[in-house]
């Protein structure tokens, strides 16, 4: 209590002259930001060569089409982790590792957020005292159960070809697979980096004090600092590997069962796209790719791609996500090849 | 100090970037240029609400709190000083490169479209294949005089080129890239298709048979054909169907370079 008291009262005694200061601070740099961004060229310069061109296009365009999804990500986040009390999560879910995990699958039907907005809230869940299978559980499924995807996929194909049902059932059962595997890792905390994993002990051993408004404003700018640079990072890989990989020899591979399957979840990993539309895009390989491509498609990139990666690697250790991709991938293809054979 | 760098300012800093990055293409009307436009609203609300939040950054983070500095010592001390220093400045040299980095090329480089280096790593016209042209039959009872590249390009990849494509004229906006079975006599006027943002851009085109065209049109160029749908005089080219123009204008990129 004591400790509290002077906590509290530190910050206000400063808080007038800082506030101004801070203000003034913030706002001079985005004029200035905003500056260069006006003074800077308006047009392409022909010196440059076009590979070197769309590679930034295309790194631009993943980050500034996922940079929304992760500041709602990180707010969510913010709020389950300062606003929504504890026992709320104590409370509600299921005491059985098996129906909490089943529950945590399907979170995503109340907190539509696509990929890459999912996993800073799965940092605020795990910072909440969720487990780590827990977790992965909540980041495999939301992306595909959640109603976003499922409309934009019944849009796409409707009932055709057992494509929108393997694809709920796939993601479904893959998921709470991948967090059953991993709920009997004997310390799964081991499977955190080292940073994160303190900063979890951190949080559960010495609960922050200090108004909700501050502490929320602090938990943005070090969630944006974990999320951001990753997001960077994985824009410029996703369009690296763009503008290095052709993909013309993806077509003639589309009759052939089991590497119609391979060309397809290739394709999600290196693409990237949202989970929330991607039924549209691949929907217009629709009659070039075997079915059971396609819902391989949908369920392995809506899971693992190379931008979630970089965003899940400041949470997980390479090992744990290595494995996840493993499994995942393994899944998948077993999945496209059970829906090619079936359909 | 340093370790607060990594820890707090790099988001804040990396978030203002991309914050005005942002506003500044939605307010010059070039957001079309990377994304779809049913992100546009979500994407400019939820710059406007971050951008709240990092200018609060600002007033709050200077004082942060006073465990932090204490723990991050307290670590430094109990895990050898020399190898911990080592790392974090190797932490805060990559933050610090990573933020010059997305102030470079969100801030500093010019916005601009694809190319034809990105129609030549994806297959012209492999996406109006699939039932997403299932269209076509509506289109070929539709009004022409609107019709787009894509639309065009599917129903000739469709097929329906012999009884309904053939004969009939258009005026075409779009890029010029080669056609790479016959590069010096046909070109396609194309356009990319975007679903989501420019990653996911597959490029569609009509051939233009042109012989020469390349002296007067540069590759990249915008142009507008307008002409008649025949069969293709090319010998080389694997188009059946080819526009045989009328006129072919240079024009400058439209607003919306891209469509949906």
């Amino acid at each position: 209590m004591i400790g509290r008291h002077t906590l509290d009262v530190v910050p206000t005694r400063r808080a007038a002259p800082r506030l101004g200061t801070g203000l003034a601070i913030g706002i001079a740099l985005a004029v200035a930001l905003l500056t260069l961004r006006i003074l800077s060229p308006q047009r392409p310069s022909d010196g440059v060569p076009e590979q070197v061109r769309d590679f930034f296009t295309l790194s631009i365009s993943v980050f500034v089409e996922s940079l929304p999804f992760v500041f709602l990500g990180v707010i969510l986040s913010i709020v389950v982790r300062i606003f929504v009390p504890e026992a709320l999560f104590t409370r509600l879910l299921p005491r059985h590792p098996v129906a909490r995990r089943a529950v945590m699958s399907l979170l995503g039907v109340l907190l539509p957020v696509c990929e890459c907005g999912n996993v800073p809230l799965a940092r605020g869940l795990l910072l909440r005292g969720l487990s780590v299978s827990e977790a992965m559980t909540f980041l495999l499924a939301a992306p595909i159960l959640n109603p976003v995807t499922i409309i934009t996929t019944y849009q796409a194909f409707g009932f055709d070809d057992g494509i929108l049902l393997g694809r709920i059932a796939g993601g479904f059962v893959i998921a709470n697979l991948v967090g059953w595997l991993f709920s009997l890792h004997p310390r799964q905390e081991q499977l955190l980096t080292p940073r994160f994993e303190a900063a979890c002990r951190l949080d559960h051993d010495h609960p922050e004090t200090g108004s909700r408004m501050r502490r929320g404003v602090l938990a943005f700018a070090e969630e944006t600092s974990t999320m951001l640079p990753a997001l960077v990072v994985g824009s410029a890989i996703a369009g690296a590997i763009q503008v290095g990989v052709s993909r013309e020899a993806l077509g003639s591979l589309g009759g052939n069962p089991v590497l119609s399957v391979l060309a397809l979840m290739a394709l999600a990993f290196i693409v990237a796209i949202c989970s929330n539309v991607d039924a549209f895009f691949i929907l217009s390989f629709g009659s070039t790719f075997l079915p059971g491509s396609i819902v391989a498609f949908l369920v392995f990139g809506a899971m693992v791609d190379v931008k979630m990666l970089a965003l899940l690697r400041t949470t997980f250790t390479a090992a744990a996500l290595l494995r996840v991709t493993a499994i995942v991938a393994l899944c998948c293809l077993v999945l496209g090849l059970g829906v090619n054979l079936l359909a | 100090m340093r370790e607060r760098f990594t820890a707090r300012w790099a988001g804040v800093l990396i978030s203002l970037i991309g914050i005005v990055a942002t506003v500044w293409l939605a307010a010059t009307g070039q957001l079309g240029l990377y994304i779809h436009p049913r992100y546009f609203v979500f994407t400019t609300v939820m710059a406007v609400i971050a951008a709240v939040l990092t200018i609060a950054a600002f007033v709050v983070v200077p004082g942060g709190d006073p465990e932090y500095g204490d723990d991050a010592e307290h670590e430094q001390h109990a895990h050898g000083e020399q190898a911990r220093g080592g790392r974090r400045s190797l932490a805060v040299a990559g933050s610090v490169l990573v933020t010059v980095l997305a102030a470079g090329a969100l801030l500093v480089l010019p916005p601009a479209t694809l190319t034809t280096s990105t129609v030549d790593q994806r297959d012209l016209n492999a996406s109006v294949a699939g039932p997403a042209a299932a269209g076509s039959a509506e289109l070929a009872g539709g009004d022409q005089s609107s019709f787009s590249v894509k639309d065009w390009a599917s129903l000739i990849r469709q097929g329906a080129g012999d009884e309904f494509v053939v004969g009939k004229t258009a005026t075409l906006t779009g890029f010029v890239t080669p056609d790479p079975d016959d590069p010096e006599n046909v070109f396609y006027v194309a356009r990319f298709v975007v679903t989501c943002c420019a990653v996911d851009a597959q490029p569609v085109g009509v051939a233009v048979y042109s012989p020469d065209w390349e002296s007067r049109f540069p590759v990249d160029s915008w142009v507008e054909v307008t002409g008649t749908f025949g069969a293709n005089p090319s010998l080389d080219s694997l188009q059946t169907i080819a526009i045989t123009p009328d006129a072919i204008d240079a024009t400058s990129r439209p607003s919306q370079p891209y469509v949906y």
